[in-house]
């Protein structure tokens, strides 16, 4: 059976991007830079009192900067069970100390934490004297803010690539909570997508107003969610999904004129209470769902046969064949 | 009402006394229809006119991409308003064109309806 590590994170087969991951980052740029060390003629006692004072688990002891052993917790049970906590550290710290070195990659401390049981490795540099420490706390930190990056690349990248097919485009955009920076990119993107396929300027601005009412929505009343954009033959679908807190009543979401925004939402210049009226108006189908897991909006604008004109070619000389 | 006076962006610089902080391609190409003033751009997203020019004292992004979904021709600040640097890349990057005025909303709309109404009477 293969044994539980401390972090869940195979560095063989996981997912090629999480490996290019933990093999680019070094161990310097995960690891804690201020270390709380001991010397080697202060007290287990003193120590004891520098874990519980820095609510810490393990104490390099050193030597000017070069790393002489190292006092764990349970080393400060044993002395206060053995009955020799007023004891010099040097007589009973670990000596034998793992350590990583400061350039190698990630998936080395990863891999560490597989091998053996210890909380945290003190990390050297080139001259092999202690430069940090990093714990299993300081890795997941470190992934998850990685994470955070490496999934917003692989956002911008999908958004760069429209998925064709059979004449049928979709594309996804996400929206966060508060990120004013950033709302509207989304309805700008549509716009900019349905004007190169030549639709008329109309329908295009119907659509366009369509997404950034409901685009500004899921950033000023939402935890976020995504705007996607269909375009088929017969239609510009634009779906509005977000991940809640669902709006308390919908008729009254509906009503013009009708708002929930706050003073800073206004000072931004919106909050009329106009998105979701002025989503429908410009819509031919409208649909609202929403419940405390999330508010799902479709809208639906016809287009006239003449409207999308084929840019592709491939469609329109075999349609007819039948 | 009388006809509108064809008119450019580049024609209301000089009597706004404006400063052109972009000047987008339809800066001395496109007639303004129309003036839209607003700080809220809730309201402008209902207009149903193209190619007018909004008048705004609320220098934020939102300005420049609200301008850019409704199809306006062109945002005037008001009240001498600094933008914001995105605020200005962003009126690049969607090529509308950016002017500011120190004038108020109301002054400067006085000047625009002059410019562009010039034998419209108020009635009461």
């Amino acid at each position: 059976m293969k044994r539980q590590s401390v972090i869940p994170l195979s560095t063989d087969d996981a997912p090629p991007v999480v490996v290019e991951m933990v093999y680019q980052m070094k161990i310097k740029d995960v690891m804690t830079t201020e270390v709380i060390t001991a010397k080697q003629h202060d007290t287990l006692r003193s120590v004891q009192q520098l874990m519980r004072a820095r609510s810490i688990t393990g104490v390099p002891i050193v030597e000017g900067r070069r790393l002489i052993g190292i006092v764990s917790v349970d080393d400060i049970l044993n002395a206060l069970d053995k009955g020799y906590i007023e004891d010099e550290i040097e007589a009973h710290m670990s000596r034998n100390v793992m350590v990583l070195e400061e350039d190698m990659p990630l998936s080395f401390a990863i891999q560490y934490y597989e091998k053996y049981s210890y909380g945290r490795f003190p990390v050297l540099d080139r001259n092999r004297e202690l430069s940090g420490i990093i714990t299993s706390r300081d890795i997941i930190v470190a992934l998850l803010i990685k994470l955070d990056e490496e999934f917003e690349k692989l956002e911008q990248q999908i958004g760069k690539q429209p998925l064709e097919f059979q004449g049928t485009l979709r594309q996804q955009f996400a929206t966060r909570r508060y990120d004013f920076e950033h709302a509207g990119r989304s309805s700008t993107q549509i716009k900019k997508i349905l004007k190169e396929r030549k639709i008329d300027s109309k329908t295009v601005r119907r659509a366009a107003v369509a997404a950034y009412e409901l685009e500004m929505n899921q950033v000023l009343h939402s935890n976020g969610g995504t705007i996607s954009l269909q375009l088929s033959r017969g239609a510009i679908t634009i779906l509005a999904d977000d991940v809640g807190p669902g709006i308390a009543n919908v008729d009254n979401a509906l009503e013009e004129g009708f708002s929930t925004a706050t003073d800073w939402i206004r000072s931004l210049g919106f909050g009329a209470g106009m998105g979701l009226p002025n989503a429908r108006r410009v819509s031919d189908e409208f649909t609202i769902h929403s419940s405390p897991q999330g508010t799902h909006v479709m809208v639906i604008i016809y287009l006239k046969d003449d409207q999308l004109k084929e840019d592709q070619g491939e469609d329109t000389g075999t349609g007819n064949a039948t | 009402m009388r006809e509108r006076v064809r008119m450019h962006l580049s024609d209301v610089v000089a009597p706004l006394e404006a400063d052109v902080l972009f000047a987008g391609s339809a800066y001395e190409e496109d007639d303004i229809t129309t003036v839209v003033v607003s700080d809220l751009m809730s309201d402008v997203l209902v207009i149903e006119d193209t190619d007018f020019l909004l008048v705004s004292s609320l220098a934020s992004e939102q300005v420049i991409r609200t301008a850019d979904i409704v199809g306006a021709l062109g945002v005037l600040l008001v009240n001498g308003k600094n933008p914001p640097q995105n605020m200005l890349s962003l009126a690049e990057s969607l090529d509308q064109s950016l002017l500011r005025t120190r004038y108020s909303s109301f002054h400067a709309c006085r000047i625009l309806a002059r410019l562009l109404f010039p034998d419209h009477e108020v009635k009461s």
